[in-house]
């Protein structure tokens, strides 16, 4: 069981790593993904355009070294909450938009909504594995099991 | 009450005191490793958030977005060509991208129609181009390269010229994928359309609009259009799923509009 937490980790750390890569060349079309959900004041817009995949890829790292896994693994929830949220908002509203999940955004989309219910399916499934590691924080192969001293007596992993 | 204890009363008790210093001291050491960590912790958010801020600064530096940029003199409104009449009684408004299949699709079944509209004097047409298909062409930013191809025929060769343009390139519009027109291709087209070689080829090359054309994308952005063709009858967008429904609707707003 305890590869369980492993398992989530090179998940949703890997998916983090990627989507985050794809947004990073292009920082005006990820200002224009962000816009195209009309959630966000424009004030905010292109500050939350320009972070969102630094903020991406340093939670995947975090995720997928295992460092700081329980904080890393609450601000994935988080976001992954967010998504989910903006996308089924974007589909109750009947916009028809990209998802901009990895890059892109604001493209020729004649099937975005039949893309939605996909979407909402894999951020919530990667939300839980989220949730799984804020639950059970202590994974083997991590290497907060390095940088931190356990607290505690006994085998660091077998017990948290 | 026997003052004296017995041996087996005091091993009992030493033990006891023993186990007790033991764990004192366990404890002792419990606290200062969690101390050590809450420092180690904060001092790895620290890294991270300086990481994450150096990340946000070099992004945002990179985001061209907003810089001021002069737009191809002849040029309406800032981002729009106009074909026909400006006082025309109804306007449409065509928001596209030159790499857009179903813009193509578009200009292909509407040509017609909105031809003779614009001719009966009643419709302009306003073609506002927008770039965000760049990443559709093999790294060569066709979109932009395209859509600054029109502001320079425009800037050097006039109104009539870059209509001629625009017409030119959806009539001859690469595959979305591939690697779109080249450059050279593009001033072709611009001298066939009435454009100057001498004057026309530099700006095509040098991408003299290309600041022009990140605003207008963006300012298309900001009024909501997320996908192209977003087609508007006096400032109504059009409701579509199939080409052929677009133009269909086209036709039924602006015969509403020039009824009322």
């Amino acid at each position: 069981m305890r590869w369980v937490g492993v398992l989530a980790r090179l998940v949703v750390g890997g998916v983090w790593i990627v989507a985050g890569a794809l947004k990073l060349p292009d920082p005006t079309e990820s200002v224009r993904a962000v816009r195209n959900y009309q959630l966000l004041p424009e004030a905010v817009v292109p500050f939350v355009g320009h972070s969102l995949p630094v903020l991406e890829i340093l939670v995947g790292l975090c995720l997928l070294l295992g460092l700081l896994t329980r904080p890393a693994a609450v601000v994935s929830a988080v976001l992954m909450g967010a998504f989910v949220v903006g996308i089924a908002s974007a589909w109750a509203r009947g916009l028809s938009i990209e998802c901009g999940c990895f890059g892109g955004g604001g493209g020729p989309v004649e099937n975005a909504t039949a893309a939605y219910p996909w979407e909402i399916a894999r951020d919530a499934a990667l939300m839980l594995a989220s949730l799984y590691l804020v639950w059970r924080p202590g994974t083997p192969a991590a290497l907060d099991n390095i940088v931190f001293a356990p607290t505690y007596d006994g085998d660091p992993v077998s017990d948290s | 009450m026997s003052k004296k204890k017995s041996n087996a009363t005091r091993r009992a008790e030493t033990l006891a005191t023993r186990e007790k210093a033991a764990a004192v001291r366990r404890e002792q050491e419990r606290a200062e490793r969690r101390r050590r960590n809450v420092v180690v912790g904060i001092a790895v958010f620290v890294v991270l958030l300086l990481v994450g801020g150096i990340g946000y600064a070099v992004q945002s530096s990179r985001d061209a977005t907003g810089e001021t940029a002069a737009p191809p003199s002849g040029i309406t409104d800032e981002y729009a060509l106009v074909r026909g009449d400006a006082g025309a009684q109804v306007t449409v408004t065509v928001y596209e991208d030159f790499m857009c299949p179903y813009c193509g699709q578009f200009e292909a079944a509407s040509r017609d129609t909105l031809d003779s509209l614009v001719d009966s004097g009643d419709v302009k047409v306003e073609y506002r181009v927008i770039s965000f298909l760049d990443r559709a062409s093999n790294g060569t930013d066709y979109s932009t390269r395209a859509m600054n191809a029109l502001g320079a025929v425009l800037d050097t060769a006039g109104t009539d010229a870059a209509l001629a343009f625009h017409d030119k390139l959806y009539e001859h519009q690469p595959a979305e994928g591939s690697d779109g027109l080249s450059d050279d291709q593009l001033v072709k087209y611009a001298v066939e359309s009435g454009a100057a070689e001498a004057t026309v080829r530099a700006p095509i090359e040098d991408r003299a609009f290309e600041g022009w054309v990140v605003n207008a994308t963006d300012a298309a952005n900001k009024d909501g259009v997320s996908s192209t063709p977003t087609v508007q009858v006096d400032g109504t967008t059009l409701e579509y799923t199939t080409t052929d429904e677009l133009v269909t609707e086209l036709q039924k707003a602006v015969e509403a509009a020039q009824a009322g």
